[in-house]
């Protein structure tokens, strides 16, 4: 642990911000990770800043600070960076009028979007509007030039009654009809996690993320320059820490010991 | 706009063409759809000529029979043993390894099936489903297949989109690349441009591959799958054809022509007919 902080303190020099990844590391639907929202408590009375990140696409960012508040964690809707956060961010900077497959409890993230005479398509979960004749809309937009935002490319996500088809397949299928390569914004995008840090002012080596999916938090974190510490709650399978290379900076049993391994080894180190 | 390459200046060992329809013959849509000019007169001299003419379709919005009879109302010279279909294809691979589908396809062609034992499936098959590719019914297919130890997927046709009068559309290749992610499998083809297809029509007309011109709109699936059994592709501009096709990165068709009535008129003068 202590050669991993080393470590770790000299790459990112010092530590100013940590990005938290909610469902599965502070709460698994409305169960709170145990110790979770002390351990908030904790890392907020540290000198850093901190963001809630997510690959939300049907959830609007107020839906999901309710419910945060409602499990008792300290969090404001301004700390929350989610997909479609990302995904509005990126329809405002190419200034294009999108086509929104999302659903409608989705929809707030993007108010005051025009959509109007689209020219862009956005492709978020959907399953009430991943039909055909709105899927061939989005496919004639495309061929005029429109581009494609994925909010992310996930292939499937558990129901209640089984498993359902997520974003992914959609994307991907309208990729093939139209030679058109998506932008993805979410997890574990680069600029997800560059996107996310810049809102805090800082560089991403100088951020650390703490998320439960190896490869969306830890991996894609990683590779933006910053540090990342897996916990061992929510989707984490034993072994998931070897799955990616480099390995996670750190492996924690849960969010409430990597707070304690921040605020113990890396910023008393 | 004129043609371009010389195919037709070494057609004269042409003994046998296979047509594509949608796109080449007519375009689909409302109300039937409407015949492409030039192309009634163009497939009447064709078969006029002596040389041997089979129809080669990806065409599963509906029966063979239905879309001979559709053919012959536009004024087509069309028998229902000259057309060769991804759906009687299927049906010969499903016998052949005793699958029993779960079926996503289009109400129209389900006829085409009957008979067919879909009880507890054991793969998946779809078709052009047009308004059927609901995400419902998507899913529920995505539901078989996962659910199956070893998943089959069969599509009739991997196409990305065809012309209908009011515009491109989505066909089946989309939702079979869909499935094909979701899932983490690759479908096996029937129909267009799997070389059994091509070889199957071939073999009907007694001609040898190097001596056959595939006439279609879809450069890959047309032209691609014939070149790949030997056989010359002339790629139409009309249907789905699009002016990037003519920098296609893989492939490159042995011509083009404005139309079919170009195509035919050009093959049959340089054979000196």
């Amino acid at each position: 642990m202590l050669t991993r902080a080393r470590c770790l303190m000299t790459t990112t020099g010092r530590l100013s911000a940590v990005l938290v990844d909610l469902s599965g590391t502070l709460h698994v639907e409305d169960t709170v990770i145990p110790g979770a929202v002390e351990a908030l408590r904790r890392l907020r009375q540290c000198p850093l800043k901190v963001k809630f990140v997510t690959n939300t696409t049907k959830e609007s960012k107020q839906m999901l600070v309710d419910r945060l508040q409602k499990l008792g964690f300290d969090v404001q809707p301004e700390e929350v960076f989610t997909s479609l956060t990302a995904a509005r961010n990126l329809v405002e900077e190419l200034k294009v009028r999108p086509m929104l497959f999302v659903q409608d409890s989705a929809l707030p993230d993007f108010e005051g979007i025009d959509t109007t005479n689209p020219n862009a398509v956005v492709i978020g979960l959907a399953p009430d509007k991943f039909n055909y004749r709105p899927l061939n809309d989005a496919f004639r937009l495309l061929l005029e030039g429109a581009p494609l935002i994925a909010i992310h490319k996930a292939r499937y996500y558990k129901k209640s009654d089984g498993l359902s088809l997520g974003p992914g397949p959609f994307v991907t299928g309208l990729e093939y009809a139209t030679d058109v390569t998506a932008t993805v914004v979410g997890k574990p995008e680069t600029t997800f996690f560059r996107e996310a840090v810049k809102t805090l002012g800082c560089a991403p080596e100088d951020a650390l993320m703490i998320g439960d999916d190896v490869r969306d938090d830890v991996g894609g974190a990683q590779v933006a320059g910053m540090a990342g510490i897996l916990v061992k709650t929510g989707k984490y399978r034993p072994g998931d820490e070897e799955k990616i290379n480099p390995p996670p900076t750190t492996v924690c049993d849960s969010f409430s010991e990597a707070v304690y391994y921040i605020c113990n080894k890396i910023l008393k180190t | 706009m004129a043609s371009s390459g010389s195919w037709f200046d070494s057609c004269s060992d042409i003994q046998g063409v296979l047509l594509d329809i949608s796109g080449v013959l007519y375009d689909s849509g409302a109300e039937g759809g409407v015949a492409i000019p030039g192309s009634v007169e163009a497939v009447k001299k064709l078969k006029q000529s002596g040389l041997s003419v089979r129809f080669c379709t990806n065409e599963t919005q509906c029966t063979r029979d239905h879309l001979v009879t559709k053919l012959c109302g536009l004024g087509f010279p069309v028998q229902r043993e000259e057309v060769f279909a991804p759906a009687p294809a299927a049906c010969i691979v499903l016998r052949d390894r005793n699958l029993r589908p779960h079926l996503l396809i289009h109400p129209d062609c389900r006829p085409e099936f009957e008979g067919v034992d879909c009880s507890s499936p054991n793969c998946v098959l779809i078709g052009d489903a047009t308004d059927e590719f609901s995400y419902k019914n998507l899913n529920e297919a995505f539901r078989v297949l996962v659910g199956l130890q070893d998943p089959i997927l069969i599509s009739m046709g991997k196409g990305r989109y065809y012309k209908e009068t009011d515009g491109l559309t989505l066909d089946v290749g989309v939702y079979m690349k869909a499935l094909e992610y979701a899932c983490d499998v690759e479908a096996e083809v029937v129909g267009k441009p799997a070389k059994a297809f091509f070889l199957a029509a071939l073999q009907d007309m007694g001609v040898q591959p190097q001596h056959a011109l595939m006439v279609g709109d879809d450069v890959m699936n047309d032209i691609g799958g014939a070149q790949s059994v030997g056989m010359r592709g002339l790629q139409v501009r009309t249907g789905k054809y699009r002016p990037e096709d003519e920098h296609h990165p893989s492939v490159h068709p042995d011509g083009f022509v404005d139309n079919l009535k170009q195509a035919v008129d050009l093959l049959l003068q340089h054979r000196g007919q």
